[in-house]
């Protein structure tokens, strides 16, 4: 059976990383790209100062004039890629179990009752992400149809909206995986919370 | 059923689900669908609302603070900074009675500067203070107790995703915010300490004693201490001078800690990936439970359930610190059960309205910023309640050697500290906004 193997599970668990990963490294893109930005505006500000305008014009308006400043619409990068670095997050949470829940009543419930409640847990999240990943497609079509874009750059917002599609289906397809594994009983039951 | 009376039953069945074990943010998810359902007599509505409403969720600006802070804790340990903190706290305060607990509490108030989350502060400083409780003969379940309430002052302390979230719930100035937590957090650290210094004269064997060591060794250890405040300082103060936005001065505290664990040879490949690992799990979580939170929070709000609950508080006609009062003991029975992320996320749609209505006599604006100090206290006291702590949870799982009713135990002094502070700082208002009054 191809979900009961050790090897289905560690290829979806290396799927679910290599997302983390990927997110990780758009998380860090952001983080350097809004530093550059937050460099450029306060570099802009000392060249328009008085000191340098004075002491260093020629250097000062030569820096000003090949574009040190601000990125233009930096935040509207930010929110596309933290969009973005949100969904490619989601699969390692959900595989790994590192969803908040309280198990301080179920604790005392039996077993197979437990087990049980896991099952259908795991059955309704399947069924959540993808409904969650469908309507992401749905806005997509939207955002395409009347052709939105963003105020400062004008990047149309779909593209934003493909790229995050792209990772909540892949959260999809792991929330199915869990799910099925889980039905078959090839997952073990998460008890409490691991950190 | 009118729309009010869907929105007041959807609180009991959203609170058995939870206790069902169901995943908070799924819960919330789910009890919005089916609330929007009967609501709004279809599914068309909920299912055009969740068009836009996972990516907007995940893409909010403010939100993004995040993940941000999140990295720049994990860079923060890979640093060495934790460690630095320990050694230079424990340096000074080490040879006292108990002080290398006291060591410990300092610590955590040091890396809850540039950490903001209760959780990753707690599993740090535990990390690097644990082994040396141990060695100076510190009790399992007094080291163990001692970390958990230790690391509730890295929310305390800003920067702090709770206190992030609370502002964007009701449009509060972030910056003010964070300004205001400083006293609190400052007491927090005191009070933590007094505690372990009544604790162990009252039970003396829980704590050994070390010799004092020079001066000399003490300053330099100090010395190494100055990454956290320079990335401390250019964090919280660039954005309460303004030079940046709070999204912007996480993503330079996570730059800056990262450049400096790179320096430290922190940073390698596979660590890098482990904190990408983390940061993606406590993310996910975090921003899955927001989610369902906006979700949750927009069928209430359609059903008119805050507004209604708000009006018919303030017809009762009570005493407003009554009503202050009821609020914040709730929070305290309910933190024993749920996380406080959760519950902030749940409650403040419906009790800060109720708040903003009563006359305390204070403006507005105090009011809602000396209101979100308290309630990220006490739902800080919720992470140390037995039985559901998540701190308690995180660091007894770190010290297998000490058994979970011992941490329980150990813990009530410092819960007793927590609730003093809070009736303090409650009596007493310009506590917490002093620093806001003596500049604005």
């Amino acid at each position: 059976m191809l979900l009961q193997g050790w090897d289905m599970h560690k290829l979806v668990l290396t799927l679910a990383r290599a997302m983390a990963v990927l997110g990780g490294v758009m998380l860090t893109a952001l983080v350097v790209l809004t530093c550059v930005s937050v460099a450029g505006r306060v570099l802009n500000g000392w060249l328009h100062g008085a000191f340098l305008q004075s002491h260093a014009p020629g250097l000062a308006n030569h820096l000003l004039d090949i574009g040190v400043g601000p990125l233009l619409g930096d935040f509207e990068l930010v929110e596309a890629g933290m969009a973005f670095a949100i969904f490619a997050f989601l699969p390692l949470c959900h595989i790994t179990r590192g969803h908040a829940s309280v198990d301080i009543f179920t604790a005392r419930l039996p077993v197979a009752l437990n087990r049980a409640i896991g099952v259908v847990v795991d059955l309704v999240f399947a069924a959540v992400f993808i409904l969650i990943a469908h309507r992401l497609y749905a806005g997509m079509l939207d955002k395409m149809a009347y052709n939105e874009t963003t105020y400062l750059i004008q990047f149309p917002i779909w593209w934003a909206y493909a790229a995050s599609l792209c990772a909540a289906c892949v959260a999809a397809l792991v929330a199915v995986y869990v799910a099925l594994a889980r039905v078959a009983g090839a997952l073990p039951d998460p008890g409490e919370v691991d950190l | 059923m009118t729309s009010l009376e869907i929105g007041i039953a959807s609180f009991p069945v959203l609170m058995g689900l939870i206790f069902l074990r169901v995943p908070i943010g799924l819960a919330m998810f789910l009890v919005a669908l089916g609330g929007l359902y009967l609501v709004t007599d279809g599914m068309s509505v909920a299912l055009s609302r969740l068009k836009n409403e996972t990516y907007s969720t995940f893409s909010s600006y403010s939100l993004s603070i995040v993940p941000m802070f999140l990295l720049m804790g994990h860079f923060a340990t890979l640093g060495g900074m934790s460690s630095a903190l320990f050694k230079a706290a424990e340096a000074f305060l080490g040879h006292r009675k108990g002080g290398v607990a006291m060591a410990s509490v300092g610590a955590c108030a040091g890396f809850g500067a540039i950490c903001g989350s209760s959780l990753a502060t707690a599993a740090t400083m535990s990390q690097v203070a644990l082994p040396e409780l141990k060695r100076y003969g510190y009790s399992g379940g007094f080291s163990t107790a001692t970390l958990a309430a230790g690391g509730t002052l890295g929310i305390l302390i800003p920067p702090s995703v709770i206190l992030v979230i609370y502002a964007i719930l009701t449009e509060q100035n972030i910056a003010k915010l964070f300004l205001s937590a400083f006293i609190p957090g400052i007491l927090a650290a005191i009070g933590y300490m007094i505690t372990i210094a009544i604790y162990v004269r009252v039970k003396p064997d829980a704590a050994g004693l070390r010799a004092p060591i020079p001066m000399a060794d003490r300053f330099r250890a100090l010395f190494d201490v100055w990454p956290v405040l320079l990335v401390f300082l250019l964090v919280v103060g660039g954005i309460y001078a303004g030079w940046f936005t709070p999204t912007e001065g996480a993503a330079v505290g996570a730059a800056g800690t990262g450049l400096i664990a790179l320096l430290n040879r922190g940073l390698t490949r596979s660590s890098l990936v482990d904190s990408f690992y983390a940061t993606a799990r406590n993310s996910a979580m975090i921003f899955f439970i927001i989610l369902g939170a906006a979700f949750y929070n927009g069928f209430l709000a359609l059903t008119q359930v805050p507004q209604e609950l708000s009006e018919w508080v303030v017809s009762l006609g009570l005493s407003p610190w009554s009503v202050l009062i009821c609020i914040l003991a709730l929070y305290l029975i309910f933190g024993c059960l749920m996380d406080s992320l959760s519950m902030i996320l749940l409650t403040i749609p419906i009790f800060f309205p109720i708040i903003s209505q009563l006359d305390f006599g204070m403006t507005p604006e105090e009011v809602a910023i000396w209101f979100g100090i308290l309630v990220l206290i006490v739902v800080e006291v919720g992470l140390i309640t037995p039985p559901v702590g998540m701190n308690l949870f995180v660091i007894n799982s770190m010290d297998p050697k000490t058994r979970m009713i011992e941490t329980y135990k150990a813990v009530l002094p410092f819960v007793a500290s927590d609730i003093v502070r809070v009736a303090i700082l409650v009596a007493f208002p310009g506590i917490t906004l002093v620093l806001l009054r003596a500049l604005h």
